[in-house]
């Protein structure tokens, strides 16, 4: 058997309690604008790896030239 | 058309862009949802909030589920239910304080028919009236209702029941008159 949930002639005066006023002009608009600077945000902070989430693994060959220097001449 | 369920998985997959085509889907249904609860100013102030959350949460949606409406509810009610707590009220430390129902009922239509059904609905224990507002506010299935409060659709149905019936003496005399 299916039960009839919303039974119209039932729900009618609680629907008619939850009336709402539609968003006024530039509501809808300033709430998407919050949404864009996260949006912005994860686009411009999105790892060159093409968002794989995979860390590079170190690379030894990329350490700083002073690192390097120090480590290939350690007297110095 | 695509559904929003694809759209979110683009999303989460490197065109953050998509999720915004969602938003625009459904804003109109979210702000009505925070007003009918918290007022109209309220809900011009929280509504940036809900997408944000969304936004960030949007990982966790299972795509399987095509229309987002309900999870957007979901979140919608956590932005409220912060909201509710964080404003000054001596009695925030209880789990009520989050359900500020006289708050609705000043809101509402002072008719005296009207009185005798915010009257029924304060009565009813705030599971329940969640549930029954669901239904009867936001028009959403018991399945799209378990979807929002994260319960099993069996309690949204025994709750749904109880609600009506404790409704029903107040809501048939409003169809009489």
């Amino acid at each position: 058997m299916t039960e009839n949930i919303a039974e119209p002639d039932d729900m009618g005066p609680l629907r008619a309690l939850g009336q709402a006023e539609p968003p006024g002009p530039g509501v809808l608009e300033a709430a998407r604008e919050a949404l864009w600077s996260a949006v912005a945000g994860e686009m411009l902070s999105a790892d060159p790896d093409g968002g794989t989430g995979r860390a590079r693994p170190a690379r030894t060959d990329e350490l700083p030239d002073d690192v390097q220097r120090r480590r290939a001449d350690p007297g110095r | 058309m695509e559904t929003d369920g694809a759209l979110i998985e683009q999303s989460v997959r490197g065109r953050a862009d998509a999720f915004v085509e969602v938003v625009r889907r459904h804003e109109v249904a979210v702000h009505g949802f925070l007003a009918r609860r918290a007022g109209q100013q309220a809900a011009d102030d929280l509504l940036g909030e809900v997408w944000v959350r969304a936004f960030a949460a949007r990982g966790g949606y299972d795509p399987g589920y095509a229309g987002a409406r309900p999870w957007l509810y979901g979140i919608a009610r956590n932005v409220l239910r912060a909201y509710w707590r964080s404003r000054p009220d001596p009695s925030t430390a209880a789990e009520e304080a989050v359900d500020p129902w006289d708050d609705v009922v000043d809101r509402l239509d002072s008719a005296a028919q009207a009185r005798e059904l915010t009257s029924a609905l304060r009565a009813l224990p705030a599971p329940e009236r969640d549930v029954l507002l669901l239904v009867a506010w936001e028009q959403l299935s018991p399945a799209e209702v378990a979807a929002v409060l994260g319960v099993p659709q069996g309690t949204v149905r025994s709750r749904l029941h109880r609600a009506r019936a404790a409704l029903r003496p107040v809501l048939a005399s409003s169809r009489e008159n």
